[in-house]
């Protein structure tokens, strides 16, 4: 089998992901443990990583074979958008989805969603749409998630949109840069919206009334005006994907967590790209119940031995070797910047009420809020010390990314006072998000076992010390000596 | 200002940022406030009774108490700048505005925030549109500023302040300008790195002193010869004050007869339109006029305003330049080599480390190379032909 990229004629990097995935789509709804592995075997490694990633563990294995299918759905919608009367725009992950699907005539892609998909799926994780952003002359140092996405656009052949957006201006630099130059470039409209760094009433007012000129952008553009039943119709499904992101949340607090830590990755992709439909109420109501169930029936796949929250954003680009591995070791993953939401009460009896609502959630939005604060250490800080402290995390970790200049300028002040203010030690790691040449995995495996093993473990046994002393009820289960990791997956 | 002043200059260290000039307002009990982003007007400060100075790092690589701070994947000019806030060499700013320039130029000032604390710090945020709403909002966030250096330093901004102020800055565009007709000279009796080191002395004084300074340094250079230049060149990018470079690269024999660089022409671009409210005005022409890609939907007119300059300045090549890590100006070379080389206008981009001397080897290299491609002036003629 070719190791290479393979580009069929007509096909682009999305048009092989969904190949790929009409291929999956033919897997059973249930899945034997043969089944994983033949699976596994059969397909290429870029590939095997996702597949393992996914479904090698009971715990995540029913659910991942219907996400896979939902994001199929997605796409395959895509593709059929233009026959069906429809403009297709692409959007950020930094801006909420509910917005587009409000429309009757918008089918929204979210850009890093199918750089995801390229990357995860495609034999040769997208590094090919990489060089090519370096062969128009782009810099090295921007986001391989949102390059790779637009590069796929711009190298065709294949899905071309019909606008951009980008809510960025001010907050990520990298981000709204390529998608701006990925629309002037292929010449076609762009749409923004711009999140001030003031959280004054000044500030959210600015705001506001560049979300409504926004939409009025949209509806002069795509020719039909946004519709209020429509609107509330999607905020309805909107919210009751908010109910049940309120459980899962509240399934994360148990310990040991019985929420599987590719859940992690899922949710990015429901809230980025499917909330609003259906299918996010779908899939988060599945990983709902099963983390319920698991915890009825004390089902975990290793004692835990550590629960970290990400203080930035996850590595994408290998499942297997990111949540699976940690996962078989005890190292609970609990959530990053991207799961940390501020959804407003909902008010869905006007239309002004439901814009006032939308306006509110991209403000708030993850990461444009932090990254787009009049302090992106202060804000940052508040976010993951609250998230971290409220899943009781024992340590974070700050995967670093080379393009996300906010963070990685404000790191140390954000190690410093987790430190300080809430006693949570963070380790500091340098990489990518989608680009796996910045830090392999089994580099990334060696830093965050030897930080378990020589501060959280330490952490732990001093605090459970502590405890001791002072005759307070010890409800964890003692963790192993020092050395004794337990099974390792590598 | 003499060649032997402006040689002065050209071997800038850090030690000189506490100019003779600033010392000597400081004595008289003047009070300093620093800026780094050209969004900033300058016009407000000195209504307010202040010295605005503008913060740079003239060439100091060093940065080991900034990378304690800030990550190596940090532009290290911003590094390089905070760096000297938190040695103390800043120690002579009675304040400092901040203003959402770029992701690292944000980070760079929070780090000013925690580690410095300086006596006044005053957030002034500016849009990435030129928009209505946008110009309310920074009409509004001028108002802010303008209050704050009210009762902070307790100096009333008056309108006639702010006037004279703002025709005190026109007359420095204007002469600037004039400066340019004699850097585009076919013979030009002013170089690249003379207009550099004049605007990195200027932009530590007060308009009034800056036009001074201007006013006999074109008059010196009216009545000189000039010399004709193995190659003309344009130089665009973001903020770099490194002049002992820029010289060394004149030195090989082209001159930078033009420029779009924050530390040149772009700084003196945000012109307030006429009108009555003194504040609206400047409001109007910084956010209009700042041509930084830092604003969106302004592509076009950035790539307008460097293909006019260019073809009036009759350049044979345009050299864009930026540190490493600068997305802004990362992104937009590649738009506009695509875009200025469709023109017939060769384009080298060039990404560097701030004020590594390591990497001077290498960019002449690359620049020389540059030279031979355009082959000078024929090479201009068959473009324009």
């Amino acid at each position: 089998m070719e190791r290479g990229f393979v580009l069929r004629e007509g096909e682009g990097g999305f048009e092989r992901a969904v190949g790929i995935l009409e291929m999956i789509d033919k897997f059973p709804d249930a899945l034997s443990d043969e089944d994983v592995e033949g699976a596994a075997d059969f397909v290429y490694p870029d590939l095997r990583n996702t597949v393992l990633g996914l479904l090698e563990l009971p715990s995540s294995r029913q659910l991942e074979v219907l996400f896979f299918r939902r994001v199929l759905r997605i796409f395959r919608e895509a593709q059929r958008a233009r026959e069906e009367g429809k403009k297709l725009i692409f959007i950020p992950f930094t801006f909420p989805p509910e917005i587009f699907w409000a429309f009757d005539n918008i089918f929204p892609l979210c850009t890093e969603i199918v750089a995801g998909a390229i990357v995860n799926i495609c034999a040769g994780q997208g590094e090919r749409f990489w060089d090519f952003a370096m062969g128009l002359g782009l810099p090295d140092s921007l986001c391989s998630a949102n390059t790779i996405g637009t590069m796929n656009l711009i190298h065709g052949p294949g899905l071309k949109p019909d606008a951009i957006v980008y809510n960025t201006p001010g907050s990520c630099n990298p981000n709204a840069k390529i998608h701006a130059f990925a629309a002037d470039y292929l010449g076609i409209p762009q749409f923004t919206l711009e999140k001030p760094v003031d959280e004054t009433p000044r500030g959210r007012e600015f705001h506001y009334r560049g979300f409504l000129r926004f939409l009025r952008e949209l509806e002069e553009w795509s020719g039909q005006p946004l519709r209020e039943e429509r609107l509330r119709e999607v905020l309805e499904l909107s919210y009751r994907a908010v109910d049940l992101y309120n459980e899962y949340w509240e399934l994360k607090k148990a310990r040991p967590c019985p929420v599987p830590n590719i859940f992690g990755m899922s949710l990015l992709v429901l809230r980025s790209q499917m909330w609003g439909r259906e299918e996010a109420v779908e899939v988060l109501q599945r990983m709902v119940d099963i983390s319920k169930e698991r915890l009825r029936r004390g089902e975990f796949t290793a004692e835990e031995r550590a629960r970290v929250y990400f203080a930035y954003i996850y590595y994408l680009f290998d499942f297997y070797n990111y949540f699976t591995w940690a996962e078989k070791n005890g190292v609970t993953i609990l959530g990053d910047i991207l799961a940390i939401h501020h959804f407003p009460e909902p008010d869905l009896t006007s239309m002004d009420s439901m814009l006032h609502m939308l306006a509110d959630t991209a403000f708030d939005y993850p990461m444009t809020r932090q990254m787009g604060a009049s302090s992106i250490s202060v804000k940052w800080l508040e976010d993951i010390s609250r998230a971290a402290n409220d899943l009781g995390a024992d340590a974070c970790i700050f995967g670093g990314v080379h393009a996300c200049k906010h963070t990685l300028g404000t790191i140390s002040y954000l190690r410093r006072e987790l430190m300080r203010q809430s006693g949570l030690p963070t380790l500091i790691l340098m990489g990518d998000v989608m680009d796996k040449r910045h830090l392999p995995m089994p580099m990334f495996q060696e830093e965050v076992m030897v930080f378990v093993d020589q501060v959280v473990a330490k952490k732990r046994q001093s605090r459970r010390r502590r405890r001791g002393a002072g005759g307070g009820c010890e409800s964890e289960a003692p963790a192993p000596p020092e050395g004794e990791a337990g099974e390792r997956a590598v | 200002m003499t060649r032997e002043a402006l040689a002065e200059e050209l071997a800038g260290q850090p030690e000189g940022l506490f100019t003779e000039y600033v010392r000597r307002w400081k004595e008289s009990g003047g009070k300093v406030i620093g800026y780094s982003c050209l969004i900033a007007p300058v016009e407000l400060v000195e209504a307010a009774g202040l010295l605005p100075y503008r913060i740079k790092a003239l060439g100091s690589a060093v940065t080991e108490l900034a990378d304690a701070e800030m990550s190596l994947y940090n532009c290290s000019y911003c590094r390089s700048c905070l760096q000297l806030g938190l040695d103390g060499t800043y120690s002579f700013l009675d304040g400092v505005i901040e203003t959402n320039g770029c992701d690292h130029m944000r980070a760079m000032f929070e780090n000013w925030m925690h580690r410095v604390d300086p006596p006044f710090f005053h957030y002034l945020k500016a849009p990435h549109y030129l928009r209505d709403d946008a110009l309310e909002y920074f009409l509004g966030g001028l108002e802010l500023l303008k209050r704050d250096l009210e009762e902070h330093f307790g100096s009333e901004v008056t309108d006639g302040a702010l006037e004279r102020a703002m025709e005190e800055r026109a007359r420095v565009r204007e002469l600037w300008r004039d400066l340019c007709r004699l850097r585009e000279l076919d013979l030009p009796t002013v170089s690249g790195s003379e207009a550099l080191a004049l605007e990195i002395r200027g932009s530590a004084m007060l308009s009034s002193d800056y036009a001074s300074l201007l006013e006999d340094f074109i008059r010196e250079r009216e009545r000189a010869e000039g010399r004709k230049p193995l190659a003309r060149l344009m130089f665009c990018g973001p903020a770099t004050d490194e002049v002992a470079w820029f010289a060394e690269l004149e030195a090989m024999g082209a001159a930078v007869v033009a420029d779009a660089l924050c530390f040149g022409t772009r700084a003196f671009l945000p012109e307030p339109p006429p009108g009555d409210d003194p504040l609206r005005r400047l409001a109007e022409g910084y956010l209009g006029n700042l041509f930084c890609p830092r604003m969106y939907l302004e592509y076009g007119r950035r790539r307008d305003l460097i293909l006019q300059t260019a073809r009036r300045a009759r350049v044979n090549g345009v050299v864009y330049l930026y540190n490493k890590f600068c997305d802004l100006h990362g992104v937009d070379s590649a738009l506009l080599r695509r875009d200025l080389e469709r023109e017939g206008i060769p384009v080298l981009v060039l990404e560097k480390e701030y004020s590594a001397r390591a990497d001077l080897g290498r960019v002449k290299t690359r620049v020389q190379a540059f030279l031979e491609r355009i082959g000078g002036e024929a090479a201009w003629k068959g473009a324009s032909s």
